[in-house]
């Protein structure tokens, strides 16, 4: 029955340079021979250096493996965070739109309410100055706390897990642009203010 | 068929330009994701070419066969790159889409495309279904969900959603099954 459900879906317009890669993939994938030979010429050369260096290609294997490893377990673990934040039943989602540097990004809050963390995203953001960073802020009932200090060098996403300040209640969120080494107030330019 | 199973390479550039956009389509449509979307359709038509000889036209016509292998990939990369920021920057919409129509309108641009009255049809036959029975097919198919995993999804025991499963499903088969492929 469900064979014909994907003709439910809407159709779209390919860009017209996915046609060459489709069929450069699958040609490609088709042509076992020169793969063939390929892989044979890499195996002789793996098996040149080992005969070369049997030890030193040890280490380096065991290396990677172990750093393979180490890096599938990291983003395991960040996932079932990820994971946990966005299907937890407590949490509430915040997204702010921030203005700097002549372009719009935002800042996307899950709180979680029953662990009392925040998993924080900020997305489209323009990259600091050398001597700058943005920092967070929590609004609490004792007032203004620094909350986090995110040096951006570059233009890519950032996400952080936060731990909600203890004995107090956090009331809302600033973001303000401070010296690199973060400072214990704001005093920088405020980016925003939002009460929770 | 024949001219693919001959290995001819024009044939495949001709299969490419009759089901890409329904490929692309059915991958954006699960993926909500332009990049991965065209990552699978370019996945999916060396996938035909590898595997042509495996298809029967006996048990089943050639579209359908590329739709199941393009929904395949997708809901492997749906799990496999768990993009939950997208997906949870589409919550809302995603939620609300549930409730609602089984697709959005069509742009006018896309009726022009080959296979078009098909896809009507198959439209047609998804919206002519009660409401609790169109979402739990919609979770199945497109968010490639478990019995269970709907259960929880939507607040409903297993049984029920089981059930309504069932009932689509017979339906739609009845519905849809002269439909046949306009390739040639």
């Amino acid at each position: 029955m469900t064979d014909w459900l994907g003709m439910a879906a809407s159709p779209r317009i390919p860009p017209p340079e996915l046609k060459a890669r489709a069929l450069a993939r699958a040609f490609a994938a088709r042509r076992p021979r020169g793969w063939g030979v390929a892989a044979g010429a890499a195996a002789a050369a793996l098996a040149l250096a080992l005969a070369g260096g049997a030890v030193w290609a040890r280490r380096t294997i065991g290396a990677l493996a172990a750093e393979r490893a180490r890096l599938a377990a990291r983003v395991a673990a960040l996932e079932d965070t990820v994971a946990t934040f966005i299907h937890g039943p407590a949490t509430r989602l915040v997204q702010i739109p921030v203005a700097v540097g002549g372009r719009v990004g935002s800042v996307t809050i899950f709180a979680d309410a029953v662990r009392h963390r925040w998993l924080v995203r900020c997305d489209g953001l323009a990259p600091n100055a050398p001597d700058r960073a943005y920092q967070f802020w929590y609004l609490t009932d004792r007032g203004v706390e620094p909350a986090a200090l995110m040096p951006m060098d570059q233009d890519q996403p950032m996400v952080m897990a936060l731990e909600l300040p203890a004995a107090t209640r956090v009331r809302g969120v600033a973001m303000s642009i401070e010296p690199r080494a973060g400072s214990a107030e704001p005093r920088g330019t405020m980016l925003f203010r939002l009460a929770l | 068929m024949r001219r693919l199973k001959a290995r001819e390479e024009r044939a495949l550039a001709e299969l490419y330009d009759a089901l890409g956009p329904w490929v692309l389509g059915l991958a954006w449509r699960i993926l909500g994701d332009e990049a991965e979307a065209e990552e699978v359709v370019a996945d999916v038509f060396a996938q035909v070419w590898r595997r042509i000889d495996r298809h029967d036209a006996r048990r089943g016509a050639l579209v359908p066969w590329v739709l199941s292998i393009a929904r395949n990939r997708a809901l492997d990369a749906l799990r496999r790159r768990r993009r939950w920021w997208r997906r949870a920057e589409r919550w809302g919409e995603a939620r609300a889409a549930e409730g609602g129509e089984a697709d959005p309108a069509p742009a006018p641009h896309e009726a022009a495309v080959p296979g078009w009255p098909l896809h009507r049809e198959v439209h047609a036959a998804l919206a002519a279904l009660p409401e609790e029975q169109r979402r739990v097919v919609l979770l199945a198919y497109f968010e490639g969900l478990s019995h269970s995993e709907i259960a929880r999804r939507l607040g409903e025991p297993l049984g029920t959603v089981k059930t309504r499963l069932r009932i689509a499903q017979r339906k739609l088969s009845e519905r849809l099954q002269h439909l046949k492929d306009w390739l040639e």
